[in-house]
Parts: C-alpha cells; structure tokens; sequence
C-alpha cells in the first residue's frame, strides 16, 4: 500500500473537514433565509371546472370554508365564517348554524338569530378562460 | 502550515456540528394562527395536551394569546409567560376586561345582552358592599345603611339606575382605626370574586369569572374539590363550586372571625347546607343555578346595597301561589334568548312552540317546559337531571298569598336535618 505524504494528508484533511464545514453552514443560512414566520393566507381558490358544479347545486367547501351555490341566475358564494367571532357555521336543516355561539342563518346566509348582525359574507366567484371557477375570499 | 490550518478548522467544524445538533434536537414549535388574530403563536409548542376550554372558545378560532397575552412568538417559557394576563386566570378582575372583553365578547352592549364585565363589576359578588356597609354601620364607622365602599371602586354608567347607587369606592381598611374593622378587612373579605379565597380545598376557586365558571369539580356528587386550576369554561355550575364560598362557615362577629363548618357531611342534603337550617326536596337535590338566574348571580348592571336588594326567585316562581300559575312565555321567536342560553348548557331540546317557565323580570328559565297535564319538567343545568314537578294551585296547599319566602314553605315541606 502506498503510503501518502504527512503534508498531502494535513492538506487533504483540512480539504474535507473545511468543505464539510462550509456545506453545513450554507444549509444553516439557506435554512435561515427560507425560514417564514408567517403563513401566506389563500385568498384566491380554483375550485376546478365549472361543469363540476350543476345547476341546482349547493357545495359545502370545507377547506376555505364557503358554501358555493348554482342556481338560474349563475355561481354565487359566501363565507361560513361566522362573522361574530370567526367561528365555522354548521349546516342545518334551516340553513347553517354557530356551533361557539348559536348564531343562526338562513340557505341564503342572511343572520336569522343572534349573537350574530351581519348575514355570512359574500365571496367573489368568476369562471376563468379555461372554464375553471376561482373563488376569491378577498 | 498545513498543520495550522488543520488544528484551526477542526474546532470550527467542531462549532458548527454542535450548533447544528443543538438546533435539530430544540424542539420544533407547533404554530397555530387563530382566525380572530390571524397571528401566528406558539403556545401549543408546550401547551398541546390542554383542553379546549369551551366549544365557545374553540382553540382555532381565539388561540391563546387573544385571552391569556403573552409572547405568542417565544419558545422560553419565562419569556413566553412574562406578559400574560392575571397569570393562570385572564378572568380576573383586575384584567378582565383586556382579556375577555370587546363588543362583540363580553364587554358590549346591554342591549346585545353582551355586557356581561360590566354587570359583573358591580354585582354584589364583586362588590361585597352589603357586608362592608353592615359592618362600618354596626361598629360605628357610618351613620346610616347607605353602601359607599366596595371591595374595589365601581362605577354605574348606565342609565337608568333602578336602585340610585351610582359608584362605590373602594374599601380602604387603613383608614379605620377601629380594630374590629381592621380584624373585617383581614379575615372576612376572602368572598368576593376579586379576592383570593381562604386557604384549604373546600374553598377552593379562583377569582373573576373563573370563580364561577372554571368549577374545581364537574361533578354535583364529588364533595372533594381539586385545587388544581382547570382549562375549562363552563355553564354548567355544580352547587359545590358555589359552596366554595357559600355555606362554608359562619363569621363570628364578636371576634370578626371566621368559624368553618364543623360538621362532616355525608350526603349531599347535609353537604349543601350548613346544618343550621331545613331545606326542601327541591332545594338540595337541584343545583344553586337551577333556581337562581344569571341576574341574580352577575348582577343587572345597576349597583346593589345587599345580596337580597338582587336575589329575587322564590319557590313560586317556579310553582305558582293558590291563587296563580307561574309565569310562562311560549318560545315563537328563534332569536329568543331563552335558546341561546339552551344552546350554551344543552341540557334539553328546546324547540319553538315550547312554553317555558320565566321570572316575574322575565328571565327565562329556559331548562324548564310546561308539560301537557299542567305540570312542569325541569332539566338540571348540572346534572341533566329531569324532574318533574305540579303548581301549587289545586293542591291542599294552605299556604298564605303574602307568605311566600322560602321560610313560609319550609314549614310543611322541610326535611329536618
């Protein structure tokens, strides 16, 4: 076996121990400058094709949440925030209910018992170029 | 050279590896951003394993920080917790109304029936003016029964003020040199909501809403109160969270001292009360909140000079005189109040069409129903418990029109302890 010279064994040494060094600290910047301390919050959701939604239809959208309606007069849709505090309404037979403070709405979203005042929050529906709808909670 | 240069980047390796590991083996934070705040916070990071305090206050649309404060973004505990809000209990007092308040909670209108801070803050449970006034006019200390001090100052802002008290100052004890009145100040005033409460499990609770509605012990039937503080936010008030200050001794008023119950209880009618008195079926079974309303327990707003100027249910409120029925409303209205206090404490299904028991202030006793016979049920807040009951009227009840204190009942309908 041939053996390798002291001097060319410290320069490789050093070689390897620096480049893993160097590799360790650009991941911990790299880590550092992609760190988010904040979300970004959706504003804007495509809800897929619009044929997926017929006339007639009224679909709970659990993930945003809102309720998208399709009746003759075209897409409409509002939120199932309640807008007393924030919580998520529940679908009842008479429409949607709190389930924090017992706010009730009507199928249209206008507020039929309080705590809440205000009706469920109209959102912006439009169908795109490509026959997409996209929802806009903003 | 080389050798240098070696010996140099084998501790700086050294550093980075152990800055690294460090960094891997710290704990991850849990965030959450609440919907109210939309704010991230990392309380769950350490907090993960807490209840949700109430389906009121669900953890993903208030978060922590809203009610407790506290850094939202720090992973120290110390410096996590350095701001917080009346420590372990946003719901104090002296706090409150940073923590719990705001229109829309309860710090709003009277009309929204969302005052619920300022009702409190001048209850009689705050307040504790009663025993004040009766003790500065028994010792000498004022002339006349007229409340002036409080526990702490308050003020009625609202108008108009069914009972004329318009503020009350704060009880100061080192402006009386009277010892009796220091000896007050000292042991006696442990029982208003503001105050901590005496030492010892049976008086456990802790202060502002929590001492109410943060029971120790959800069970009516569990005589042993954990003094342990609890993440919860409850409607449902067993009696034994009210005897944490209420039936728990009496104040020797020669010495001003309070003596503690003795007696060692073994049943829930000798647990309820004090072993002072006779009490009815009705009133050791059910629990303190069956009867007495929320008004009577938070108050109505206005100042009041002594616990009975506000305590106002009587037993016909729920059965009647010879000569009446008690007063009922028939639910027509979704938005009445009576379902959104039935929403908050589901213990029966109230539906519309529903004809309900309600006070002569029109409260509603919205855990009772009047049933097709002409009797009534009622549905213990705490228990769940269904009871059903008839009105006095058609009875063999010779009971006086004008006699209708609990005392008048007890005399036929007592159970002698």
């Amino acid at each position: 076996m041939q053996s390798i010279p002291r001097r060319d064994f410290l320069r490789i040494s050093n070689q390897i121990i620096l480049s893993l060094a160097g590799l360790l600290g650009m991941g911990a910047l790299v880590r550092f400058l992609g760190y988010q301390s904040q979300h970004t919050i959706t504003k804007e959701f495509d809800l897929g094709s619009a044929n997926d939604y017929p006339s007639g239809s009224r679909t709970v959208l659990a993930d945003i949440p809102a309720l998208l309606n399709h009746d003759t007069q075209g897409f409409a849709a509002f939120s199932l925030i309640c807008p007393h505090l924030g919580c998520t309404v529940e679908s009842i037979s008479e429409g949607f209910e709190c389930p924090c403070h017992g706010s009730q709405f009507d199928r249209t979203g206008t507020v039929s018992r309080g705590p809440a005042t205000m009706n469920l929050r109209p959102l912006r529906v439009v169908e795109n170029d490509a026959g997409h709808l996209i929802l806009y909670t903003e | 050279m080389h050798r240098f240069f070696l010996f140099t980047s084998i501790p700086f390796l050294l550093v980075i590896l152990f800055a690294w590991l460090t960094e891997s083996l710290r704990q991850q934070p849990i965030e959450l951003i609440p919907t109210l705040s939309g704010k991230s916070e990392y309380c769950l990071t350490c907090h993960s394993d807490l209840p949700e305090i109430s389906a009121s206050h669900p953890m993903e649309v208030f978060g922590c920080v809203l009610c407790h404060g506290g850094e939202r973004l720090a992973l120290d505990a110390d410096l996590a917790h350095a701001s917080m809000r009346g420590g372990k209990n946003p719901s104090d007092l002296a706090v409150v109304e940073q923590s719990c308040g705001g229109s829309d909670c309860h710090s709003g209108s009277s009309q929204a029936e969302r005052d619920h801070i300022q009702r409190v803050m001048t209850s009689i449970q705050a307040t504790y003016t009663g025993a004040i006034t009766n003790i500065l006019f028994t010792f000498g200390e004022q002339s006349d029964l007229l409340p002036r001090f409080g526990a702490l100052t308050v003020q009625d802002t609202s108008l108009p003020s069914k009972t004329g008290i318009r503020s009350l100052e704060a009880f100061n004890p080192s402006q009386h040199i009277n010892p009796i009145i220091q000896q007050f100040a000292q042991n006696c005033l442990t029982c208003h909501i503001s105050a901590k409460a005496r030492e010892g499990a049976d008086f456990h609770r802790q202060t502002g809403c929590a001492a109410c509605h943060s029971p120790a012990s959800q069970s009516p039937y569990n005589t042993s109160l954990d003094d342990k503080p609890k993440h919860t936010l409850s409607n449902a008030i067993p009696y034994n969270q009210c005897n944490t200050c209420h039936n728990r001794g009496n104040y020797d008023l020669r010495l001003m001292e309070f003596v503690e119950r003795a007696d060692q209880p073994a049943t829930r009618l000798e647990n309820y009360y004090q072993p002072i008195a006779q009490f009815t079926l009705c009133e050791y079974t059910l629990d303190c909140i069956d009867c007495h309303t929320a008004v009577e327990v938070m108050g109505d707003g206005d100042i009041h000079a002594t616990q009975k100027d506000i305590q106002y249910v009587q037993c016909r409120t729920c059965h009647g005189t010879l000569a009446e029925l008690p007063l009922t409303k028939t639910l027509l209205d979704a938005d009445d109040r009576a379902f959104r206090l039935a929403l908050l404490n589901p213990m029966m299904d109230l539906a519309i069409g529903d004809t309900i028991l309600i006070t002569e202030n029109g409260e509603p006793l919205w855990n009772t129903r009047v049933l097709p016979g002409g009797s009534y049920e009622l549905y213990g807040k705490a228990t769940g418990q269904r009871l059903v009951f008839r009105p006095v009227m058609g009875s063999g009840c010779k009971q006086n029109e004008w006699e209708q204190d609990s005392q008048s009942c007890h005399t036929c309908h007592a159970l002698e302890r």
